[in-house]
């Protein structure tokens, strides 16, 4: 033992004791971020409450306030028509995906199930292939007029299903939104001690046991989180209904509104804004509800640091080679099959049963995508918006969730509610907030008819995404951790810099990964932003496919996934790496 | 090293009182426990000195510094506090090396990088950890974490040390070595430090002074050898140990002391203390009741041996003596059976 221990080392203490009333922000950084955020889930909701309550758009002379918008919404009844459809389709598909998801994250992560580390990768593969290329996938093969459906139908004679129905909806809509159930459960299950599980095991519970009386009460947080995302996600989507409604008349409420705004007479009809407004007041009681129902994050927090380690996992018995069989098969019949078809689209003239596809080849829609320099900018413009955006939301999201979460700062409570919304709200709606955002407000100037305009309307729109996988995550981190480095006399952005991100980086890969790959795809919010110049690729795909011309648009969709087959790859790998370290 | 000083301080949570005008100073290198069963309110007390609780009343002054001030709106944050802390959970951060877990309270305080590595090297030497130095957290053994807290705590010289249940991960064999060592570190580095557990051994073993809480208050304040032998309340001696409890009747004796008569113990058992009212509670230890054979010489009523426990260093009775039950503890052996039971004067000691 040294006897220079005794003497205290030769730190001069930089930390002056300046006392900070109780009311003050902690600092100022927080504010701002804070701020951005704030700004930029509210800003676009302003207008249109605004142009819900007044008789006419904002822009023409003569508007007088009043609930007059509503009174139409209420008169019509292909209103309450849709908004029926659209509960029946939430509720099946928030069933059918959250089960599934769960399950499928607790399958392939905690037990035997042969096959399962690539069962992890291929299970994503919905959000693999971009929305809109998986809803033509499906129309292309299981549609009316698909192949499989013809080889069923007319070939074998038997009954065939109708996908576009309901129930039918709802189980592609379970198939689109079950990878989002998958990761966040996923996420959480990574990061749970799994020596709580070897507890009960060793306490005589057998592995059913194991996962209903301990494994799913763990997740709780992260399958409620997720139960309310997909519900929301339902509520408003627009790609399912405008494509496999369309053939039997059954509209959505989204896809009810986006049709009375593009159909109508006069532009910009008030009675959607009021549509717009309502769905608001939906969904912000369903964020009052889980705020409600999740309780208190702390007891959901594995005692010690490092969860994991080398665990055995359960074990199925002789269920281990029919589960892996049915969840291959299942994979198959959902993303495969329709990415072969979607594949088969870009090279053929025409799908049908009745000729053989290699008579039908054609190079011409690749050479178009090619060429064409509409089609070729919205590939490189949607790179940008889903590489820059992408990382610039999952810095954003993450200051803001360690705010929400971790300090002092005295409006925290307000930023998770900030997060969860934007992607709750209907991403048309969402869209056209924007859109009069940018028109009525002097800095909207500056990102008006370029593509940074867009940018700031996709990533708004998904930074839930990001919030999502960060936050279970982060409420896993033991709140002794910023203690002990706040004891160290380590400020809060010390600690969020060198402690909190450090140990959050698997996540914050994660959050990227989605990011980037829902940049790539979505359109929604885009809709009414895009511009000569400025296109993406979603809006594209939908633009084009309107006028008629699938080929393209099928080849489109096999570049996005091609480009975000490679960034998984690689995400998954530096994943890998970074939970090894 | 500075003292701490806590004055009136109060905090509930939802309408549960969990702090009621908790008052204690802990003197410059003074090891002082808070101890108390769970909920007692002795970890938020030690939350609110380290910054990471809002009292709703009252002051928290460490040396010259006011760490918290109700009326004066006086609230330092934790990083402004200059404490060192140990956690239950040790907190290691499990990104850091051994090495880069010491040095963080340095780094923070923009020390040169070759003084860092130099300190880092004399705490880890200190705290045993040399050859532990770049491993990570997950690579240490729990006593072996315990101490790299320990070192991150003290890395950089900390005023005030304090402890949050630092020895409720560890095995009982290590424990005690663990509590052996830091009350030598403590001495060691003078370090002022308040300590908070939920095991009277460990209080007892380490503080300078105990600090026995329930329900939010301070019950009782003492040496540990005060409290253990005067507890004055029957909580305080339950929770320090063993303890038998005779009510009676109170008469004065010679010098101040007191006498208590009870049924059982017709002959009066002599309390070293005055008495206010006609009836009281004692407390004994059960080491300090004295059994034998019933033919042996002395006085004392009789009793019945009705079980007996071998615990290596002494046997564990329980004796019936008339209605009541007591616990003795003896180094003698004693078949189940009559004996005589006598309680000396002067261990006895009044509770409320």
């Amino acid at each position: 033992m040294t006897s220079t221990i005794e003497q205290p080392p030769d730190v001069t203490a930089p930390v002056t004791v300046r006392p900070r009333a109780r009311w003050m922000p902690a600092s100022a950084g927080q504010a701002v971020v804070w701020l951005v955020v704030v700004v930029l889930v509210v800003g676009p909701f302003f207008p249109l409450v605004y142009s819900s309550l007044r008789s006419k758009p904002f822009y023409l002379p003569g508007g007088t306030f009043g609930l007059q918008a509503y009174r139409t919404l209420f008169a019509d009844p292909l209103f309450w028509q849709a908004v029926w459809n659209t509960l029946w389709f939430a509720v099946g598909t928030t069933a059918l995906a959250v089960a599934g998801g769960t399950a499928l994250a607790i399958l392939c992560n905690r037990t035997n199930l042969p096959g399962r580390k690539a069962y992890r990768v291929l299970l994503m593969a919905p959000i693999v292939i971009p929305p809109l290329g998986l809803i033509i996938g499906w129309l292309a093969i299981y549609g009316q007029g698909g192949y499989i459906t013809q080889l069923v139908g007319q070939n074998l004679h038997l009954p065939v299903w109708n996908l576009s129905t309901i129930p039918g909806m709802a189980v592609l809509g379970a198939v689109i939104t079950i990878p989002v159930v998958f990761l966040t459960v996923q996420s959480a299950l990574a990061g749970t001690d799994s020596s709580l599980e070897d507890a009960a095991r060793s306490s005589g519970a057998g592995p059913g046991r194991v996962i209903t009386r301990v494994t799913l009460p763990m997740l709780r947080p992260a399958i409620l989180n997720c139960t309310l995302l997909i519900f929301a996600l339902c509520l408003e989507i627009l790609g399912i209904p405008l494509f496999l409604g369309t053939p039997s008349n059954i509209d959505f409420y989204a896809s009810y509104l986006y049709r009375s705004w593009t159909s109508s007479v006069t532009p910009d009809p008030p009675f959607v804004s009021a549509g717009a407004v309502l769905l608001l007041v939906v969904v912000s009681g369903l964020l009052i509800l889980r705020a409600r129902l999740s309780g208190s994050e702390q007891r959901f927090i594995a005692a010690g640091g490092r969860g994991g380690g080398a665990h055995r996992p359960l074990d199925l018995g002789r269920w281990r080679w029919p589960a892996s069989i049915g969840l291959g098969a299942y994979i198959g019949i959902t993303c495969v099959i329709p990415l072969l078809g979607l594949v088969l689209m870009s090279c053929v003239k025409a799908l049908t049963t009745l000729q053989v596809p290699w008579q039908l080849f054609t190079a011409e829609n690749w050479r178009l995508v090619a060429t064409d320099p509409t089609l070729r900018r919205s590939i490189t413009d949607s790179l940008l918006i889903a590489g820059g955006g992408g990382a610039a939301t999952v810095l954003l999201v993450a200051a803001a969730t360690l705010i929400a979460h971790r300090s002092r700062f005295p409006l925290r409570r307000t930023l998770a509610p900030a997060l969860i919304y934007p992607r709750a709200v209907p991403g048309v709606i969402l869209g056209i907030g924007f859109f009069w955002a940018y028109l009525m407000f002097t800095p909207g100037a500056l990102v008006r008819n370029n593509l940074w305009g867009e940018l700031i309307a996709l990533c708004v729109r998904n930074l839930t995404l990001a919030y999502v996988v960060i936050y279970p995550s982060l409420a896993r981190i033991n709140v002794e951790f910023d203690r002990a480095a706040s004891s160290s006399g380590a400020g809060w952005w010390t600690i969020a810099r060198r402690i909190l991100l450090p140990i959050l980086r698997p996540a914050l890969l994660a959050a990227f990964v989605l990011m980037f790959i829902t940049l790539l795809g979505d359109y929604d919010p885009v809709v009414f932003l895009q511009k000569p110049g400025t296109e993406v690729l979603g809006v594209t795909m939908l633009q084009t496919w309107a006028r008629g011309i699938v080929g393209p648009v099928a080849a489109l969709a096999v570049v996005q996934v091609a480009i975000v087959a490679v960034v998984l790859l690689l995400g998954a790998r530096v994943l890998r790496r970074l939970r090894r370290a | 090293m500075p003292d701490i000083r806590v004055e009136h301080l109060s905090k509930s949570f939802s309408g549960t009182r969990v702090l009621d005008d908790v008052s204690f100073t802990v003197k410059e290198k003074e090891l002082v426990t808070l101890l108390g069963p769970s909920g007692c309110g002795k970890t938020t007390t030690l939350l609110s000195i380290a910054g990471f609780q809002t009292p709703d009343e009252g002051r928290i002054g460490c040396g010259d510094d006011i760490f918290f001030d109700r009326d004066a709106h006086v609230d330092l944050a934790a990083e402004r506090r200059n404490l060192g802390m140990v956690f239950q959970s040790y907190a290691i951060w499990p990104h850091m090396t051994v090495a880069q877990n010491v040095a963080f309270p340095l780094r923070v305080r923009k020390m040169p990088k070759r003084a860092i590595t130099a300190r880092v090297a004399e705490v880890l030497a200190l705290v045993e950890l040399s050859e532990q130095a770049d491993r990570y957290p997950h690579q240490l053994s729990g006593g072996q974490q315990q101490r790299v807290a320990l070192g991150r705590a003290i890395a950089y010289s900390p005023a005030v040390l304090l402890l949050d249940e630092p020895f409720s991960n560890l095995d009982a064999k290590l424990r005690e070595r663990a509590r052996d060592w830091l009350r030598e570190l403590q001495h060691t580095l003078g370090l002022t430090t308040v300590f908070v557990t939920h095991d009277q051994d460990e209080a007892l073993s380490m503080s300078d002074r105990i600090l026995v809480m329930n329900g939010g208050r301070i019950l009782r304040e003492g040496t540990p050898e005060e409290a253990y032998r005067q507890p004055r309340l029957r909580f305080v001696a339950e929770f320090l140990g063993q303890c038998n409890f005779l009510t009676g009747a109170v008469t004065a004796g010679p010098d101040g002391t007191a006498i208590l008569k009870t049924a059982e113990f017709g002959d009066g058992i002599a309390v070293p203390e005055q008495h206010a009212g006609p009836r009281g509670t004692i407390a004994v230890r059960p080491e300090d009741i004295e059994i034998t054979q019933p033919d042996a010489p002395g006085s004392g009523p009789g009793g019945t041996v009705l079980d007996a426990s071998y615990l290596g260093d002494h046997y564990q009775y329980r004796v019936a003596v008339g209605t009541v039950q007591l616990s003795v503890r003896s180094q003698r052996p004693l078949a189940q059976g009559p004996v005589r039971v006598r309680i000396p004067p002067g261990v006895a000691t009044f509770v409320d």
